[in-house]
């Protein structure tokens, strides 16, 4: 076990190799015993004749579904079904899909976007929700990442205002939740989730005649292994909407125009959003998909509960890229076990032994990723298509000394999606829609905003102490009208890290571009630094879209700058995350003084730290 | 207005004879309820209503020639020769835009504000007021220069963005207010009644008033100095709409698709593809000078009955910028990187910068920060050739930037912690 776990034994502790182990126990043994095939002789075919084949894979109906194929009854045939056309839901996907694919159902269990501990926490801590306890979209045991336990407590019970909101807004991208009318965001619960995408009205719309144009259904019976874009962007379109920016469409203003055949346009999302286009993601313009890039364990989970989604990524532009001093990594595929062996069995061109798979940050093997000669190149897992990988390592203007605390994306984003002035009411006279208890209830939440921006975008320090693009995350206000009508709280500002303060994330917007913001202009720039759009009076930096609450604070930004002095009023969310303190923005600012002449980001001097007495030298002075 | 104007007409009828009667008057034997207050409160009724048997009802409306003003305010009804009254820019407009698909257009949509009476601004019939911000701002108001003198940027229109603070019934986002109302001074401060009637933009200029340091680097460049409008570096901010949209609605129930603020009888409802308000365009004024630019407008319209039956939708009926002075002067600027190594701000945007990607939307235009497909109207866009020139990296040029980037940052704290 340890010579099939190596990686994972060099990098993890024992509890997490046992846990692997288990799984894959799981997963033999029921690949030894075989799932049970009952194609021929089912009687189900009578009724639903025409109805598409899932995949080679998965001939018959019982086996996933249940229900009786011997009768010709239609009720007595549906007696005993799992779930009403979806057996992957969680009620019935420890005996259907999970009977088979163990591995992956464990994983899918402790997964990110099953469990929702990241959202559901994030809104604790920004809604004043308590700290006790750790909460998921249902009550569960897992496993932490150091291979200790971890019981969640099911959201249900979560009995605040926090709670109220997720299981009444952000409930509805969780994939164990059916999401069937909600247009465009539409999705099953479960494995089909994903593996069985639906349209954007949720109905049905393949040749079975007995289902055929009814709503709840996905959009045909064929499996999907291998999920599209359009499929990630039916949740990924809220909050940070990187599902619009990559492929290029922004909800802005949702202004709902320019129609489209005289209807709300051009292109419509959920909540009756008009999208325009602008420029997409460049890795979207090269034809790559969501999964290109984002391996099945940041999708599925690795087995683990991670409390945040960015600690269940495993991904980052450095693994194929390079970062400015270290090359992209590789392992070779050696043993059968290989999971690049396995996953990439749909490609068009599956791993072979040999090959060389590039890294995740996380240590673990792309399946799409290699090296080829001196290039590294990516397969399209459902295009098939080869990419080359451009690596920037040792190139002058990835070296610049002091860049190395840049996120890759601080410079090469096109735009950053920021939602200033989130205004929040919640009113308990009126009736909503629980999600998770599937029931109404007293509180209903409703939303109206301030202002939206694309670019510039603020910059500040992440979780990993590196400068990225930070987003409002979030600028929540919030107003409780209690059942009496009386106002509880008004336009409130929730306390976080001990004070009443807004919000802004760190934050990749998957709007990349291969060019990069230029030096002087975010150099030159406060917006760039956090003061939002501004000028410049002597020795002060004012903002000109102040927020309601202050006559001089900026709405879209968190720093200012009175009389030399530089205050942060903001928070930047997550552990370790900070504003740009004023030693920071001063060093910044300071390049300033040397771009004039030195404009390009590989001038050799850039390659040590500045020093700016050579302005008072022979040379300079000279100028 | 005109309801306002027919109220104005009728009570000034019930009420005109009933005010305080002096020597000679009978007019409160009818009229008792009537009192006066404001700057006329010790004038006789017929000073301005002029006679008992040729009584004017309206002494200030245009229509009556302000006959009961200018009888004192010699001139003053000049103003209603002007843009104010006439409105025949707006006129002009409309005329090469919307009235090509709907002939009525203007009386449909661009009525509401034009003047037509002395007491538009001036307080109400008994109670004569000098104008103040607020007067002024009731027309003056959205888009239109005025309301960012106080501070305030029209909204999104969608729903979604219509909340916050409001003044008569209009949202605003709210900005950096323009040093000069910051200070208290109103609109007539730099408007005069006398410039208004001659049809003058002002009374004061900013150097009647300010005298240039030239020690301050930026006014040390003589090219500064010489080409560029005071307020092309010190209007901090400008609101600009890319994209306006009149949808056009034959049925109520078409229009409930379209969450968007404005009347719900009307036939009309307006929309803009993007709004902004940082710092506004550039381009070149008719007296050839670096000033601020915004589009006025690039104009849009669909017919929605005709667009659903598969017919023209989004059709761009003009594509306008006007040079202007937005009322939001500051003593600080952008940096100069913020005009000098920015192409988009001039309408010279690279396409490999371009965000929004209206074509693709059917919306003609490849983009709004180009110049191709669009024009000043009262002046030109910067040539491509002049852009290049101002940003030749000349060593004064080098010089300057350096010393500006030096005076903030000997300054700056860095023992400030966030």
């Amino acid at each position: 076990m340890s010579e099939i776990f190596s990686d994972i034994l060099r990098t993890n502790s024992r509890n997490r190799a046992c846990l692997a182990a288990a799984l894959f126990f799981c997963a033999l043994t029921i690949i030894v015993q075989g799932c049970v095939k009952s194609g021929s002789g089912e009687k189900c075919l009578n009724c639903h004749s025409r109805i598409e084949h899932s995949s080679k894979s998965h001939s018959g109906c019982v086996s996933c579904h249940g229900g009786n194929a011997e009768s010709s009854d239609k009720a007595a045939a549906h007696a005993g079904m799992r779930g009403k056309g979806n057996p992957s839901a969680p009620s019935g996907w420890e005996n259907s899909c999970g009977s088979c694919h163990r591995y992956q159902l464990e994983r899918v269990k402790s997964n990110i976007m099953q469990t929702n501990a990241g959202m559901i926490r994030n809104i604790r801590l920004t809604w004043e929700g308590g700290e006790a306890g750790d909460y998921a979209a249902s009550g569960q045991k897992t496993f932490k990442p150091d291979g200790t336990n971890l019981k969640y407590q099911p959201v249900a019970e979560l009995d605040n205002l926090s709670g109220e909101l997720y299981r009444k807004f952000c409930s509805r991208c969780h994939i164990g939740t059916e999401n069937s009318d909600s247009w465009s965001a539409t999705h099953a619960s479960g494995c089909a989730a994903c593996h069985y995408p639906w349209n954007d009205d949720a109905t049905y719309s393949g040749s079975d005649k007995a289902i055929r144009g009814k709503a709840g259904y996905s959009a045909t019976h064929i499996m999907e292994p291998l999920p599209s874009t359009p499929v990630c962007s039916r949740c990924h379109n809220r909050s940070g909407r990187i599902g619009y920016s990559y492929q290029g469409l922004y909800d802005g203003n949702n202004a709902l125009v320019p129609t489209a055949k005289g209807e709300p346009g051009p292109v419509m999302g959920s909540g009756a959003r008009s999208l325009v286009h602008i420029q997409p993601d460049v890795h979207a313009a090269a034809g790559m998909e969501c999964i290109d890039c984002h391996t099945s364990r940041d999708v599925m989970g690795d087995g683990y509960s991670y409390r945040n989604m960015f600690l269940q990524t495993e991904i980052a532009c450095e693994d194929c890229h390079g970062s400015g001093d270290r090359l992209p990594q590789y392992r070779e595929v050696s043993r059968e076990n290989d999971d690049a062996l396995r996953e990439s069995r749909r490609y068009q061109r599956p791993v072979t032994f040999g090959m060389k798979m590039i890294q995740t940050s996380k240590g673990r093997s792309y399946s799409n990723v290699y090296v080829d000669g001196s290039s590294i190149r990516l397969q399209g897992k459902r295009s098939g298509r080869i990419h080359t990988v451009k690596v920037i390592t040792g190139s002058p203007a990835h070296t610049i000394a002091g860049h190395g605390r840049l996120e890759c994306y601080a410079c090469h984003s096109r735009t950053v999606v920021q939602c200033y002035g989130c205004h929040t009411a919640y009113d308990r006279g009126v009736p909503g829609r629980d999600f998770i208890k599937g029931v109404d209830t007293p509180g209903a939440f409703s939303e109206t905003e301030d202002y939206r921006m694309l670019y510039p975008f603020p910059l500040a320090l992440n979780q990993r102490g590196r400068i990225s693009p930070v987003t409002p995350g979030c600028q929540t206000f919030v107003t409780v009208k209690e059942s009496d009508g009386s106002i509880s709280k008004d336009e409130y500002v929730a306390h976080f890290k001990g004070k009443q303060q807004l919000r802004f994330a760190p934050f990749y917007s998957h709007n990349t571009g291969t060019r990069a913001v230029g030096c002087r202009e975010c150099h030159s720039n406060p917006a760039f630094l956090g003061f939002g759009q501004n000028i410049i009076e002597k020795n002060s930096i004012k903002g000109t879209l102040i927020c309601e609450k202050s006559d001089k604070k900026p709405l879209d930004g968190y720093l200012t700058m009175e009389n030399g002095r530089v205050r942060a009023f903001s928070a930047i969310t997550r552990e370790n995350s900070r504003p740009l303190s004023g030693s920071e923005i001063k060093r910044t600012l300071s390049v300033n003084l040397c771009l004039p002449c030195h404009e390009k980001g590989d001038d050799p001097i850039y390659q040590k730290r500045l020093n700016y007495r050579a302005l008072d030298d022979k040379l300079h002075r000279n100028l | 207005m005109p309801l306002m104007t027919n109220f104005i007409v009728i009570f000034s009828l019930l009420l005109a004879l009933a005010a305080t009667s002096f020597a000679g008057e009978s007019c409160t034997v009818c009229h008792v309820s009537v009192r006066l207050s404001g700057v006329h409160k010790g004038v006789p009724c017929l000073g301005c209503h002029i006679s008992e048997s040729a009584t004017v009802a309206n002494p200030g409306a245009s229509a009556y020639g302000a006959i009961g003003c200018k009888a004192c305010h010699k001139g003053h009804e000049r103003i209603f020769d002007h843009a104010m009254a006439k409105r025949s820019g707006e006129k002009q407009f409309v005329s090469r835009s919307y009235a090509k698909v709907d002939a009525a257009f203007w009386e449909k949509n661009c009525t509401g504000c034009h003047l037509q009476s002395c007491t538009d601004c001036h307080g109400s019939g008994h109670n004569i007021l000098k104008p103040l911000a607020v007067d002024c701002q009731r027309c003056h108001k959205g888009y239109f220069v005025g309301w960012d003198y106080a501070g305030r940027a029209p909204r999104e229109d969608n729903n979604r963005y219509q909340r916050g603070a409001e003044i008569e019934g209009e949202r605003f986002l709210k900005m950096l207010p323009d040093v000069h109302f910051s200070k208290g001074m109103e609109c007539s401060a730099c408007h005069s009644m006398q410039s208004l009637a001659s049809g003058e933009k002002s009374s004061q200029k900013c150097r009647g008033c300010h005298k240039p340091d030239l020690k301050i680097v930026e006014h040390g460049i003589k090219a500064h100095m010489e080409r560029l409008e005071c307020y092309a570096c010190h209007a901090a901010w400008g609101a600009q709409e890319y994209g306006t949209f009149y949808l056009r609605f034959r049925d109520g129930a078409s229009k409930e698709d379209f969450d968007l603020k404005g009347e719900k009888n009307g036939e009309y409802l307006r929309s803009a593809y993007l709004k902004s308000q940082d710092a506004p365009m550039l381009g070149l004024n008719s007296r050839g000078k670096v000033s601020p630019i915004r589009p006025m407008f690039i104009a849009y319209y669909t017919d929605i009955l005709t667009a659903k039956s598969g017919g023209d939708e989004n059709r761009l009926l003009g594509a306008e910028w006007r040079t202007y002075m937005p009322h939001t002067i500051q003593r600080g600027t952008i940096a100069c990187e913020g005009c000098h190594d920015s192409p988009r701000r001039f309408l010279l945007e690279a396409e490999s910068a371009r965000i929004f990607l209206p074509k693709k939307d059917g919306m003609v235009l490849e983009s709004f920060w180009q110049q191709q497909g669009q024009k000043v109207v009262n002046g030109s866009f910067m040539p491509l050739d002049r852009y290049r020139k101002m940003n030749e990296r000349t060593m004064a040029k080098k010089r300057a930037e350096t010393k500006k980037w030096q005076n903030l940052l000997k300054n700056v704290e860095t023992s400030s912690k966030p």
